[in-house]
C-alpha cells in the first residue's frame, strides 16, 4: 500500500482544506471579485431590470413580462429579429469565405506576402467609427466614391442611393461590416494553417490526393477548432454590433436595417432602461445556444 | 523556506480568508465613501455646460463662470458636455450619484428627471429674474412650467431654439419667389421650381433622427394629431394625417427630396445645405453659423424664416434650455447665485451674439444682439415671440416624448415613400405603435 503524505503546510485532515489551498484562494480572490463585479453583476443586473419599469433616476418596480410583451407587439422589433439573423448569417458566411480564401493564398510562398499580410490587417486596425463613417461617405448618393467609380467606368450612370433604398441598404451595411471584420478571420486562419503539420500534406500527396482533397481531408480538419471559435466570437460580435448600422443607416430606411443593438439604443434614448435591457435580454438565448453548439463541437473534437 | 519557518506561519482558515476579503472590501468602500465628502469640503462648484456649435459661445460661458467664481471666492470647474451626449452622461451621473452642482439641460430631459425629484425647485429665482427683466415670453413661460410634473419650476430658462426654415435666395428669387413660403404646400411648390439635381429643392430629413421629427410639425399643421386632448388615446389615423401624407407623397414623387434623406444622421441636412445640394432645410440655425464662418457667400445667399403653416395654422415648437440644480448638490446657494448672475443682460447679450438661441425674457429683445443685423437672431427672436409650445396642439407628456424618440411619424413617412405602403396601412401601423407606447403610461 502506498504511503500517503501530507503536503507541507497542510492543515489537519479534519479541516479538509490545506493552508496552501486557502492561500491560493486568497490569491485568486481579487480576480474572482473583479469578474463578479465587472461581468456577472452587470449581466445579472441587466436581466433583473428587464423585468422592471426602471427609468433614469428611478429604480422602478417589478412588472414581470410587460417589457417583453410590449416589444413583441412592436413590428420594428420583429423586423430587427430577421435583420439581426440575416446580418449574422450573411456577413459571417462572407467573412468565413473571404478570410479562409485569403489565408490560403497568403499561406503560399508568394513574393511580398509579408507586406500583403499587413495590408490585409488594415481594416481591422482602423477604429470602427472611422471605418464606418468612411463607408458612409463612399455610399453617398451624390459625390460618393462608389457612384463616382460606377459613373466613371460606365457601369452605371445616375444616382444610386445605396443606404436609402430597402433593396440596397442591408447589402451595403453587410458589405461594410464584412470589410471591417474579415481580417480577424484571416489572421486566425493563417495562424491555424501554419500549425497544420506539413507531413500530413506530403502523406496525402503520396496517396495521390488532389489539392481539393487535401483541402477537405487535411486543411479543414486541421483548422476546425479555429473555425468554430472564430465563428462563435464573430457571430457574437456581429449580433452585438452597433456602430456599423448606427453610423450608416440608424436602422433605416424604414426598418430595413434595424437590429437589436440599435433598437436597444432607441430604448436608452427614452431613458426607459428596463425596456432597453429587455431588447438585449431577448438575444441571450440565441447567444447561449451559439456558445453551447460551439462548446459541444470543440469538446467532441477533444474526445 | 525551512520547516521551522513554515511552522511559524499561521494556518489560513476559510474564516480568515473571508475575513481578509471582507476587510479589503470594507477598506475600498470606506475609501470611496470618504472621497465624496472631500469634494464637498473643497467647496468646488462643478457646472456642466451644454456644448454648442459655437466655440466662442462655449468659451464665453466657461470664462464667465470662472470669473464669477474668482470674484466670489468660489472654486469652479466647468465641464462642457456635448449636447448629443447629455442624456447618457446625466443618466450615468444620476445612477452613480455624481451629479454636478448645476447644469444645462433641454426641457425633455429636465422634465423627465424633474418628475423623479432629481432637481431643486427654483420658483423664487424664476420670479426674481422675470420681474427684473420685463417678464418671460409666454411661450417660454408655458413651456418651462414643470409644476404639474415636478411640484415647481425645476429650471431657469436661458435660451430657446427650434427649427427655422433656411432658404437659398439666390436660387429662389430668379424664379420669382422673393418671400418665404407661408404654407407647406407653397414650400413644395417653390422647392419643385428650383429642383435641379444635384441641387434638390427640399432638404428635409425623413430618417430616424431628431430632424426627422419635423414631420410631426407638418402633420400637425395639416390638422393631424398624435393623441386626444387627454394625451392618452392615439389619434394618428385621420383624414388630416392622410392630407399630410398626400402632401409628402406628392413632393416625393416630384423628386424634390435629396437622395439619402431617409437615412441621414443628425448632420445630414446641414451637410446637404452647406454642400449646396438643398434649396430649403429646416434647422436650428447651426447651419447658418457654419455658413457664416466657412462660406460667407452661402450665408449671404440664405434667408431665415419661421416654419410654414398648414390648413390648421403654424406649428413651430420651441425647445427651452434650462439651467438646473440637482438636489444632491451641497452648494445650493452658490449655484443659485451663479444662475442668477448668468441671466445678467451684459453676459446674455454677448452670449446670444455667438450662440444659436433666441431670447427668453422680454427685456432681452432690446439687447443689441437682436437689433436686426444678424438674420439668424432675427429668426430666433421671431421663434421666441411666436413659437408654439412643445407638442402643440398635442399634450406634451412622457408618452409624447417616448413617441418622438421612437420616430413614429418619420417611420410612417418612410413606409409611404420607401416601402410604397398605402396611406391606410402606414397610418394603421403608426397608430398601433404609438398606442402601444401611450399604453405604457396609463
Amino acid at each position: 500500500m502506498a504511503e500517503i503524505t501530507q503536503s507541507p503546510g497542510a492543515l489537519p485532515a479534519r479541516r479538509g482544506v490545506s493552508r496552501l489551498t486557502l492561500f491560493a484562494y486568497l490569491l485568486v480572490a481579487p480576480v474572482v471579485l473583479l469578474i463578479v463585479g465587472l461581468v456577472a453583476y452587470p449581466f445579472l443586473f441587466a436581466i433583473w431590470i428587464s423585468f422592471t419599469d426602471q427609468v433614469v433616476g428611478n429604480v422602478g418596480k417589478w412588472i414581470g413580462l410587460a417589457n417583453f410583451i410590449y416589444l413583441s407587439k412592436n413590428s420594428t422589433f420583429v423586423s430587427s429579429i430577421w435583420n439581426t439573423i440575416t446580418m449574422v448569417l450573411v456577413s459571417d458566411g462572407l467573412k468565413l469565405c473571404i478570410g479562409l480564401g485569403l489565408a490560403l493564398l497568403v499561406h503560399q510562398h508568394l513574393p511580398g506576402r509579408g507586406l500583403f499580410r499587413s495590408f490585409l490587417m488594415l481594416p481591422w486596425a482602423m477604429p470602427a467609427f472611422v471605418a464606418f463613417l468612411t463607408w458612409r461617405v463612399l455610399y453617398q448618393p451624390i459625390g460618393g466614391g462608389i457612384n463616382l467609380i460606377l459613373t466613371a467606368t460606365g457601369i452605371h450612370s445616375g444616382v444610386i442611393d445605396w443606404l436609402g433604398q430597402r433593396s440596397t441598404a442591408m447589402p451595403a451595411v453587410i458589405f461594410a461590416t464584412v470589410w471591417r471584420g474579415f481580417p480577424f478571420w484571416f489572421v486566425s486562419f493563417l495562424a491555424a494553417l501554419q500549425a497544420v503539420p506539413k507531413e500530413l500534406y506530403e502523406a496525402a500527396r503520396v496517396d495521390g490526393a488532389t489539392a481539393w482533397q487535401q483541402f477537405w481531408t487535411v486543411t479543414i480538419p486541421g483548422i476546425r477548432q479555429v473555425i468554430i471559435v472564430t465563428t462563435l466570437l464573430s457571430s457574437i460580435w456581429t449580433a452585438n454590433g452597433f456602430e456599423n448600422v448606427w453610423l450608416l443607416t440608424q436602422g433605416g430606411p424604414s426598418d430595413a436595417t434595424m437590429v437589436f443593438p440599435v433598437l436597444a439604443y432607441f430604448g436608452m434614448q427614452t431613458q426607459r432602461l428596463g425596456e432597453a435591457a429587455a431588447v438585449s435580454v431577448y438575444t441571450l438565448p440565441v447567444l447561449i445556444v451559439l456558445v453551447l453548439i460551439a462548446t459541444t463541437l470543440m469538446l467532441r473534437d477533444e474526445d | 523556506m525551512s520547516e521551522a519557518d513554515k511552522s511559524k506561519l499561521t494556518p489560513w482558515t476559510r474564516r480568515k480568508v473571508l475575513g481578509a476579503a471582507a476587510a479589503s472590501t470594507a477598506a475600498v468602500a470606506l475609501g470611496a465613501g470618504l472621497a465624496a465628502p472631500a469634494r464637498a469640503q473643497g467647496k468646488k462648484l462643478t457646472y456642466w455646460g451644454g456644448l454648442i456649435f459655437s466655440d466662442d459661445a462655449n468659451k464665453l460661458l466657461v470664462d464667465t463662470i470662472n470669473d464669477w467664481g474668482a470674484k466670489n471666492g468660489v472654486a469652479t470647474e466647468v465641464v462642457m458636455i456635448n449636447q448629443n451626449e447629455t442624456t447618457q452622461k446625466v443618466s450615468a451621473a444620476v445612477a452613480s450619484n455624481s451629479m454636478p452642482d448645476a447644469l444645462d439641460v433641454g426641457l425633455g430631459l429636465g422634465l423627465l428627471l424633474g418628475r423623479q425629484g432629481v432637481f431643486t425647485t427654483l420658483d423664487d429665482l424664476y420670479k426674481k429674474i422675470g420681474d427684473a427683466q420685463g417678464g418671460w415670453y409666454p411661450g417660454t413661460d408655458k413651456a418651462s412650467d414643470t409644476t404639474a410634473a415636478a411640484g415647481g419650476r425645476i429650471g431657469i430658462p436661458f435660451g430657446v431654439n427650434g427649427n427655422l426654415l433656411l432658404r437659398r435666395k439666390d436660387l429662389l428669387e430668379p424664379k420669382g419667389f422673393k418671400d418665404a413660403p407661408k404654407t407647406w404646400a407653397e414650400l413644395a411648390e417653390q422647392a419643385a421650381a428650383v429642383n435641379a439635381p444635384p441641387v434638390y429643392g427640399l432638404g428635409l430629413a425623413l430618417s430616424n433622427v431628431g430632424d426627422g421629427n419635423v414631420q410631426i410639425n407638418v402633420m400637425q399643421a395639416y390638422g393631424g394629431r398624435i393623441a386626444d386632448d387627454e394625451g392618452k388615446k392615439v389619434t394618428i389615423k385621420s383624414e388630416e394625417t392622410r392630407a399630410y401624407l398626400q402632401w409628402l407623397k406628392d413632393a416625393w414623387d416630384k423628386g424634390v427630396f435629396p437622395p439619402g434623406n431617409t437615412t441621414w444622421d443628425g448632420a445630414g441636412d446641414n451637410q446637404a445645405y452647406l454642400a449646396g445640394q438643398a434649396a430649403f432645410i429646416a434647422n436650428t440655425g447651426s447651419v447658418g453659423i457654419a455658413a457664416k464662418k466657412d462660406d460667407p457667400d452661402l450665408f449671404e445667399s440664405s434667408a431665415f424664416s419661421a416654419l410654414p403653416g398648414g390648413p390648421k395654422g403654424v406649428v413651430s415648437p420651441i425647445d427651452v434650455q434650462l439651467r438646473v440644480i440637482p438636489k444632491a448638490s451641497p452648494m445650493q446657494d452658490e449655484a443659485k447665485a451663479l444662475i442668477e448672475y448668468l441671466s445678467n443682460p451684459d453676459f446674455m447679450n454677448a452670449y446670444f451674439n455667438v450662440a444659436i438661441y433666441g431670447p427668453v425674457l422680454k427685456a432681452q429683445e432690446k439687447l443689441k444682439a437682436f437689433d436686426g443685423s444678424n438674420s439668424i437672431l432675427v429668426g430666433l427672436l421671431g421663434l421666441a415671440q411666436n413659437g408654439t409650445a412643445p407638442a402643440y396642439p398635442d399634450v406634451y407628456n412622457a408618452a409624447y416624448a417616448d413617441m418622438s424618440s421612437n420616430f413614429i411619424i418619420p417611420k410612417m413617412a418612410q413606409r409611404v415613400v420607401i416601402d410604397g405602403w398605402d396611406f391606410d396601412k402606414a397610418m394603421d401601423e403608426a397608430q398601433a405603435q404609438a398606442q402601444n407606447i401611450y399604453d405604457k403610461y396609463k
